[in-house]
């Protein structure tokens, strides 16, 4: 028997989550999309108290991912920049702490991420190494009861508003990927840490994005999170949670689309109707939903299966993740076309969902590399009977 | 039998054209893009190189050309990465043939040298607040009083609206529907006319797209262009020459794209080789390139249609549409090449991704376009 029913808790959560963000989130959005950079991380701060005192980044810290999309689709329908901001800091950094980070390390940073004051980032891309971690060239020496990372981290999210970084970093060359790569914390006023200028992205300008330099940066040796060399394997399964909640992502911003489309297909009329009362507008938007949906329900199984352990969960993520971000690009240009020349101008909900959506197919593995990661998949799995 | 669309002399206006784009342009688009206008001078340098008043008569300063030496403009403008600086320097090229085409010999000479010469930028007022493709439902009013015309209205997504000397206007001088448009010359230092909104845009950032608003301005009655009335006849006569415009600059932006994208992939390196180690990707940077052609050649066959005088509405609205998509897809694709990288200001294909988006909008949306071809082939 399959059973599509959220429990009671998970539908509480969304109709707390719906009101919070239609409240706190939405109101915000256009702002934090327009605003210069150097405003950005005021009122990115601003948005993170609300979200810490919605219990939003404790939710991201504890809860099953299943509760965490569902409360996810909601923050990203309402503000997608600040769903990313706050992924980046309560999944990607937060919650890799509170698997896999020592006691004192919790108990350091995670109030802070939880309530929202402190803001975490998570740098491991480099100008010459995004999926192929083989080009790091970032490297962690120990140096008595210290480490010292040398090197650059290129587009980290938050980067710009972070207070404390965990950074992707060799230990051991020679032992390679599986065995040389670690995590270290890293926190903001760390001497030998500069964050550089703010990268000015095409959408999701909420999350503001910029390189960061490490030079002789020393650590205290406590600043190892797990063991040295196991930097691979957790770096993976903070690349799954992450690639749940962008896909949780991808759909709230499918949902943003349809709303603002819907609206636009009542409101404006040609020829004498409706706009959404021609078979080619209504046909957009029966896509549109068919898309999302179908999306939501990959997004949700890979969620459960990971909640789960199942075996299945890294090709489930992977395969909801390469849907729904190409399922929200379409989506999103059907928006638009909906729209006309009404989408294409600055102020419009459509003009920037259209950008935010791009970044989908492109972050934590582009769509080319979750088809790579499938087919190995498919190719081990699947045997001449 | 096998025919080559450009000539010699298009080759050397070509070349004219990739020089002026190096010296004029490229030097300085990205500070135009960031501050989103570029300045006024760059028309008189344009006339001045001999780039304005393509296809118009000499006798008011423009230069007779056939239509593959436009093509051949639009290609090479194209090259400055800036699709909306194309747009704002060529708006006198839907702004001035309704003059040509039903203006008085006084109304050209007034109206149209100035603009060749580069001193004066004119623009094409139609589309309003609710009314874009439906023009026929264009609400903007011009009642006629004595020697003049008091028009009240508002135009919205007017190209170089900002700071046109003067737009040529659709207004209602009669009653509903097309039989009721004229198309008036309104000065914008007429009183009552003024600039209601700059409007910002997710591209075509370097070309100024306005709000208008029209209370009580007084216009000159010799500023109607033909006879009240005619308006319509005016605007749906250049549909298919800015339709074919679109076209180009379509295949042209897909082709600058595609370009960048090979320059990428040769060069960066995952997994120990270049991208173009990849047969993934190979094979990516072969469909885009097969689109590019493909849409390039049919958009040069509608264009020797229209060249011999032959009506191509069907073909014109077909191609539109054909390479508009193939731009959009080109350039989602060369931004998926660059990966993250392709999502910041740092390289030319975000860009790119932005401005492609209006040209499957403007001019006629895809759909505007597919109602067009199924009336002429009476589906």
């Amino acid at each position: 028997m399959i059973d599509y029913e959220l429990t009671r808790e998970q539908k509480d959560l969304q109709g707390r989550m719906t009101a919070f963000c239609s409240a706190e989130i939405a109101p915000a959005a256009a702002e934090l999309d327009a605003a210069a950079t150097d405003k950005v991380p005021e009122l990115l701060r601003a948005q993170f108290k609300k979200l810490g005192g919605a219990g939003y980044f404790d939710l991201l810290l504890n809860a099953d991912f299943v509760s965490q999309c569902v409360a996810g689709e909601e923050v990203a329908k309402a503000g997608p920049g600040a769903f990313l901001a706050a992924m980046s800091s309560g999944t990607a950094f937060g919650m890799a702490l509170s698997c896999f980070g020592s006691q004192a390390q919790k108990s350091r940073y995670l109030p802070g991420i939880a309530s929202g004051d402190k803001i975490g980032a998570l740098a491991g891309t480099e100008a010459e190494a995004g999926s192929d971690l083989s080009g790091l060239s970032t490297k962690a020496e120990r140096k008595g009861d210290q480490w010292i990372l040398t090197g650059s981290k290129d587009l980290v999210t938050n980067a710009p508003v972070a207070d404390v970084f965990l950074v992707l970093a060799w230990t051991d060359r020679e032992a390679g990927l599986e065995k040389g790569l670690s995590l270290f914390v890293v926190e903001k006023g760390a001497a030998g840490l500069a964050v550089g200028p703010t990268v000015e992205t095409m959408g999701l300008r909420g999350a503001p994005t910029a390189g960061i330099t490490l030079t002789g940066c020393a650590v205290p040796a406590d600043a190892l999170v797990g063991e040295a060399g196991g930097g691979y394997a957790l770096l993976g399964r903070i690349t799954e949670w992450i690639k749940i909640s962008l896909s949780a992502m991808s759909v709230g911003l499918g949902v943003a689309c349809m709303e603002v489309s819907t609206g636009h297909g009542k409101g404006k009329k040609a020829f004498g109707k409706p706009i959404g009362l021609f078979e080619g507008v209504g046909a957009k938007l029966a896509v549109m939903f068919t898309l999302n949906d179908l999306g939501r329900m990959m997004t949700l199984r890979a969620a459960w299966s990971t909640d789960h352990q199942e075996t299945e969960a890294p090709i489930l993520t992977a395969s909801a993740k390469l849907f729904t971000s190409e399922s929200v690009n379409k989506i999103a240009d059907l928006a638009m076309q909906v729209h006309g020349g009404h989408g294409y101008i600055k102020g419009s909900a459509v003009e920037r969902l259209y950008r935010d959506a791009r970044f989908a197919e492109l972050a934590y593995g582009t769509s080319e590399m979750q088809r790579a990661f499938i087919a190995r998949d498919s190719l081990n799995r699947y045997k001449p009977a | 039998m096998y025919q080559e669309y450009f000539k010699e002399d298009h080759q050397i206006f070509r070349t004219t054209v990739r020089k002026f784009v190096e010296k004029e342009v490229k030097p300085d688009i990205e500070h135009w893009e960031d501050a989103e206008i570029f300045p006024v001078e760059l028309y008189a340098k344009a006339a001045e190189a001999g780039l304005m008043g393509l296809d118009f008569p000499e006798a008011y300063g423009g230069i007779p050309c056939d239509k593959f030496m436009h093509v051949a403009y639009t290609e090479e403008i194209c090259r400055c990465g800036s699709i909306g600086l194309v747009s704002g320097l060529g708006s006198y090229a839907i702004a001035c043939p309704p003059i040509l085409h039903m203006g008085t010999e006084e109304q050209k000479q007034r109206f149209l040298t100035p603009v060749f010469q580069g001193q004066k930028i004119a623009a094409l007022g139609i589309t309003e607040p609710d009314a874009g493709s439906d023009v026929a439902n264009i609400r903007t009013r011009a009642v006629r009083d004595g020697d003049h015309y008091v028009v009240n209205g508002a135009k919205t997504f007017i190209t170089s609206g900002c700071r046109a000397n003067f737009i040529t206007t659709a207004v209602r001088t009669g009653g509903s529907g097309f039989k009721g448009i004229s198309l008036l010359v309104i000065d914008s230092s007429t009183p009552g006319f003024s600039v209601a909104k700059k409007i910002r845009k997710m591209g075509w950032n370097a070309s100024d797209t306005a709000e208008l608003s029209f209370e009580d301005c007084r216009v000159p009655a010799e500023n109607l262009l033909g006879g009240e009335g005619m308006g319509f006849y005016g605007i749906m006569a250049n549909f298919q020459n800015e339709r074919l415009a679109l076209a180009v600059m379509a295949h042209a932006t897909a082709e600058l794209a595609l370009e960048e994208s090979i320059k990428y992939a040769k060069t960066r390196e995952a997994f120990g080789k270049t991208l173009s180690g990849f047969q993934v990707t190979r094979h990516k940077l072969v469909d885009m390139a097969t689109k590019v052609s493909v849409a390039k050649e049919y958009n040069y066959r509608v264009a020797a249609k229209m060249q011999a005088g032959i009506d191509c509405l069907r073909e014109v609205s077909m191609a539109k549409n054909f390479a508009c998509e193939v731009c959009d897809k080109v350039v989602f694709d060369a931004v998926q090449i660059h990966g993250g990288y392709g999502y910041t200001r740092e390289y030319l294909v975000e860009r790119l991704y932005r401005d492609s988006r209006i040209l499957s909008i403007g001019g006629g949306t895809t759909e505007i376009m597919k109602e067009i071809v199924s009336k002429v082939m009476k589906f």
